[in-house]
């Protein structure tokens, strides 16, 4: 096993990652931004080493000072969190050439996971289904027409060159294509200087289930389950849930099956996660994999049982799949994470400052992972999250029941949190009843703007 | 309940502390650490009674104002000692080893008391086998070399005192 470990991130995950480097007996040593300094995830570790000024930019996403700060630290690997380097595949050569164990999967297979035609390709190639779209750029509305019938209605255009919305067109009808796909063509000529197009089916009321995945050294590759994460606003999570009700064991057995044997294909080790969108009908498509470990994987531990953290330390320092999990995964009740962020409830401001009361709900089948505390700063030069609150019960109602509970127990003074708008989305009618897709947050706060009109 | 001799201890140490205009003052027993914190001015005029206070502080028991596990040891030891007001010092711009020649066995970059220009090198702190020299960035007389050779240093950790012209 390790004997030290650098932990190359901040806030809740670097905590995370410390707690459970000293559960292990590995020490630990914390990298930290001068606006950092009496942050948690500093006080906690073992060692403490200023990598930089307050921008990330040139602190936590320096390669140089980070990997410095390694080899006069003398660690024996890295765990990089999420965000951040963690899908870095640079950074993983770099510790790799270095002599420091990189705790995630090979740089070569971040890489190709992370641009996103090719983990489509790769997926495809390994019968795990796919998203349907074009074969790359499509040339002429005669074109569009043709993969439109063979993709089925409804599609979206969207540009090569760009995002952001531009350039992108959904068309319902063969009759509007042609006509959708000139001006989709244009604008993306004008935002991007390229009005290339490429097509894929569009769903309209998609669910987010992403399953999580461990895989040893030795080409041993397990499915630990789904985690639903449909409620988001602008394409951020803000309530992730274990299991997700719309996916029976059977589907659950399936696609585990599948993704196992797509991993070991490409070599993958560590933790990781599947990203699907299922449609309307239940169907399920893969969009894209996360190389790393995940905000939400808190809701996979408290139904599994699985701490995923020491699983990845285990991992890297070489240990076997089956003595990490000892027995068949079972998905015992039901969590819900419910993540905390320094944001006006409802305007989305970000509020930083000095937090000047802090009061954590506690309980049974209640955890909060944090790192902040009473009297402590959020600085502005980072993301907004400043907690998770995450509730496990014997079913979806219990975890509810005590989420509200706990939600009406966590006092945060000083600054705005997020915490009213999740009392909100707990009591309303559709998240309670599950039926939900991803527009969810759209229709829940328009439902907020008419009862106060 | 403390007892009562604990709390006569205390008692005094307390008087102590407000006799000598102590706003906070933290304590741990093994290794020892205080931290004292004056209320106003920086100190009394006839400074504190250093012996009086490690009597208390012998007796007292561990009273943490702060109810802190003890603080993280930073991998670079950093310098204790206050740099004196008139005197610029020269923080690292990036984390490594610190040398103040430039190969082993050579004579240092500086001296004590050299006079030294903007833009001179002071020393080189080595990063992932680099080595990066540091360079003044006021000119004036080295006072005092903070960081010793073969030491590691992080982002921002003082390295030379200079008495700015």
């Amino acid at each position: 096993m390790f004997r030290k470990v650098l932990i190359a991130n901040r806030g809740e995950i670097a905590l995370r990652v410390i707690s459970a480097c000293r559960e292990m007996g590995i020490r630990t040593v914390a990298v930290y931004s001068e606006a950092d300094r009496n942050s948690l995830h500093v006080r906690f570790a073992d060692e403490a080493i200023c990598i930089g000024p307050p921008r990330s930019s040139e602190s936590y996403l320096n390669v140089p000072a980070v990997i410095s700060a390694a080899e006069i630290a003398d660690v024996d690997a890295i765990h990089p969190g999420y965000g951040l380097l963690s899908e870095n595949a640079n950074f993983a050569e770099v510790c790799r050439a270095s002599n420091i164990k990189f705790i995630g999967p090979p740089p070569e297979v971040t890489r190709m996971m992370g641009e996103k035609s090719t983990a489509r390709q790769t997926m495809k190639k390994a019968k795990v289904p796919i998203l349907p779209g074009s074969d790359g750029v499509i040339e002429n509305e005669g074109e569009a027409l043709e993969w439109a019938k063979s993709v089925g209605y409804p599609v979206i255009l969207k540009a090569v060159a760009g995002g952001g919305g531009r350039g992108m067109r959904i068309c319902r009808t063969a009759e509007e294509l042609p006509g959708l796909f000139n001006q989709a063509s244009t604008e993306a000529a004008n935002a991007f200087g390229n009005g290339d197009l490429y097509m894929e089916k569009f769903i309209e009321r998609p669910r987010h289930i992403e399953f999580q995945v461990l895989a040893d050294e030795h080409g041993n590759v397990m499915s630990l389950g789904e985690r639903e994460c449909s409620i988001q606003r602008r394409h951020q999570k803000l309530i992730e849930e274990a299991p997700s009700l719309m996916v029976t064991p059977k589907l659950r057995e399936e696609l585990g099956k599948t993704i196992k044997k797509s991993l070991e294909n490409i070599g993958y080790w560590n933790a990781g996660t599947i990203e699907f969108l299922m449609d309307e009908d239940g169907k399920i498509y893969f969009i894209e994999m996360n190389t790393r470990i995940q905000v939400e994987h808190c809701v996979t531990e408290m139904v599994t049982g699985i701490d995923l953290v020491k699983a990845q330390l285990r991992i890297a320092a070489g240990e076997k799949l089956n003595a990490i999990v000892t027995g068949p995964v079972e998905i015992r009740g039901h969590a819900i994470e419910c993540r905390i962020n320094a944001e006006h409830p409802e305007k989305f401001t970000p509020s930083a400052g000095k937090i000047t009361a802090f009061n954590v709900p506690g309980g049974n089948g209640v955890r909060v992972d944090t790192a902040q505390y009473s009297e402590g700063v959020v600085p502005p030069y980072y993301d907004s999250m400043i907690a998770k609150l995450i509730c496990h019960g014997k079913d979806r109602e219990e975890a509810m029941n005590k989420m509200q509970r706990a939600l009406s127990q966590f006092v945060v003074q000083g600054i705005h949190t997020t915490i009213p708008l999740h009392q909100k989305i707990f009591a309303d009618e559709e998240f309670r009843s599950g039926k939900f897709d991803t527009k969810f947050m759209e229709r829940f706060l328009d439902r907020q703007k008419d009862s106060q009109a | 309940m403390m007892d009562g001799n604990k709390l006569n201890e205390l008692r005094e140490l307390v008087e102590f502390l407000k006799a000598n205009d102590i706003a906070e003052f933290d304590m741990e027993q093994d290794d020892l650490k205080v931290r004292i914190k004056f209320a106003g001015e920086p100190a009394p005029a006839g400074g504190i009674d250093v012996a009086q206070l490690s009597r208390l502080m012998a007796s007292a028991p561990a009273a943490s104002v702060s109810a802190a596990a003890a603080a993280p040891v930073a991998a670079p030891v950093a310098a204790s000692a206050p740099v004196e007001e008139a005197l610029h010092e020269v923080k690292s711009p990036i984390v490594g080893t610190f040398y103040e020649s430039p190969s082993p066995g050579a004579a240092p970059f500086v001296k004590i008391g050299d006079q030294v220009e903007v833009g001179q090198v002071l020393c080189i702190v080595e990063a992932m086998k680099l080595m990066n020299e540091i360079e003044a960035d006021v000119a004036g007389e080295v006072v005092k070399r903070i960081a010793t050779s073969g030491q590691p240093v992080e982002y921002g950790q003082p390295l030379f005192a200079i008495r700015a012209r």
